[in-house]
């Protein structure tokens, strides 16, 4: 089995490119990969905890929390990021970690894949 | 190099795509990149399809759109997010979003 | 010990996203990134600046006066303070009519040795295939 680090700048409301990335975050675990799932920019908003599923909008929170659970999947969103748009640590859902950009490319060492999604 | 592009976009990235060269190259359609698996203007096929690739398009992102398999170009293979996990471990090894 | 390269890709407009500026401030994370690595690991980013991304190297950008924000200009400078290799496509910049003069070359007024390379797309192809990893923005 493989090591996947999935990048992602793209906004949870918005855009669909993030759900794509944790469909294929799923579907990489369900194969037994390991997935390392990154989140700079507006894709932090993802690692807000206390989202409401409406059906209008993307919801991935129980999808992210399945995958945790397994062992094999990590999320880490960038504390910068994060800071700038009002979400602190104490907001950050069970199961996520903040760091700084360098751990993403610090994960991209032992990836076998990358897929970094650069935009919206 | 072996590699794998995700095509997310329908308007862009075209460019990045005629001036790509691999030795094997597959071109993933997703998101709104399926409407190049898919959509037809003045009756033209995408001319994206005319690339020298295995193209393939997210059964997933191309039904979501209104289109079903029997729609899509010839050339085109539909995938599920699966497949495209297989694609992206087994048979390229660079993997690149547009 | 072993060295992975990372080849950033910019072909993103700045400003009305956040991608190209994201894209630099990624690379420039590569500098402290042994942290996370056992002893003599490294990973090593390189920039390359192809069609529109060419315009995050303008010089004389003025985002800092008129919204008080630190420009893309200031970050592709801090990229040449450092130890990566910075690519700009020649013939994009042929065809928006931009010569080195209108760029950020190098950092030289911050103190810095490293000078940005204007190459035609085939050095970029290489610095593509050579690469581990691709990331585009």
């Amino acid at each position: 089995m493989g090591k996947l680090t999935i990048g992602t700048f793209s906004s949870l409301v918005g855009s669909m490119s993030l759900d794509f990335a944790v469909k294929l975050a799923e579907a990489a675990v369900k194969k037994g990969h390991n997935v390392d799932f990154w989140m700079s920019g507006n894709a932090t908003m993802l690692a807000k905890k206390g989202q409401k599923a409406f059906k209008d909008y993307s919801f991935l929170s129980k999808t992210l929390q399945e995958m945790l659970a397994t062992g094999n999947f990590n999320i880490t969103a960038c504390e910068a990021c994060a800071e700038a748009r009002g979400y602190h640590k104490e907001d950050c859902p069970e199961g996520f970690q903040r760091k700084s950009m360098d751990w993403y490319l610090a994960s991209t060492f032992e990836a076998d894949r990358v897929l970094h999604i650069g935009g919206d | 190099m072996k590699l794998a592009v995700l095509m997310s976009d329908y308007r862009t990235g075209s460019d990045i795509i005629d001036r790509l060269s691999a030795e094997k190259l597959g071109i993933i359609l997703v998101g709104n990149g399926v409407y190049h698996a898919a959509a037809k203007e003045d009756g033209k096929a995408c001319a994206i399809l005319d690339k020298k690739a295995e193209f393939f398009a997210l059964t997933e992102d191309f039904e979501s759109r209104g289109f079903t398999a029997d729609k899509l170009d010839s050339r085109v293979k539909a995938v599920n997010y699966s497949d495209v996990v297989d694609l992206i471990f087994n048979d390229y090894e660079k993997v690149i979003w547009l | 010990m072993a060295t992975r390269k990372l080849a950033f890709v910019v072909r993103s407009l700045p400003y009305k996203t956040e991608a190209s500026r994201l894209a630099l401030t990624h690379a420039i994370s590569s500098q402290t990134v042994e942290i996370y690595l056992n002893d003599g690991d490294l990973v090593e980013a390189s920039i390359s600046y192809v069609g529109d991304g060419v315009f995050n190297v303008m010089k004389n950008q003025q985002a800092g006066k008129h919204y008080g924000i630190t420009t893309n200009e200031g970050h592709a400078k801090n990229t040449l303070l450092l130890d990566l290799k910075v690519l700009i496509c020649k013939e994009d910049l042929d065809k928006f009519g931009l010569t080195e003069e209108n760029l950020v070359m190098d950092a030289d007024d911050l103190g810095g040795d490293m000078k940005a390379n204007i190459v035609s797309y085939s050095e970029i192809q290489k610095e593509m295939e050579t690469a581990d990893h691709l990331l585009f923005c």
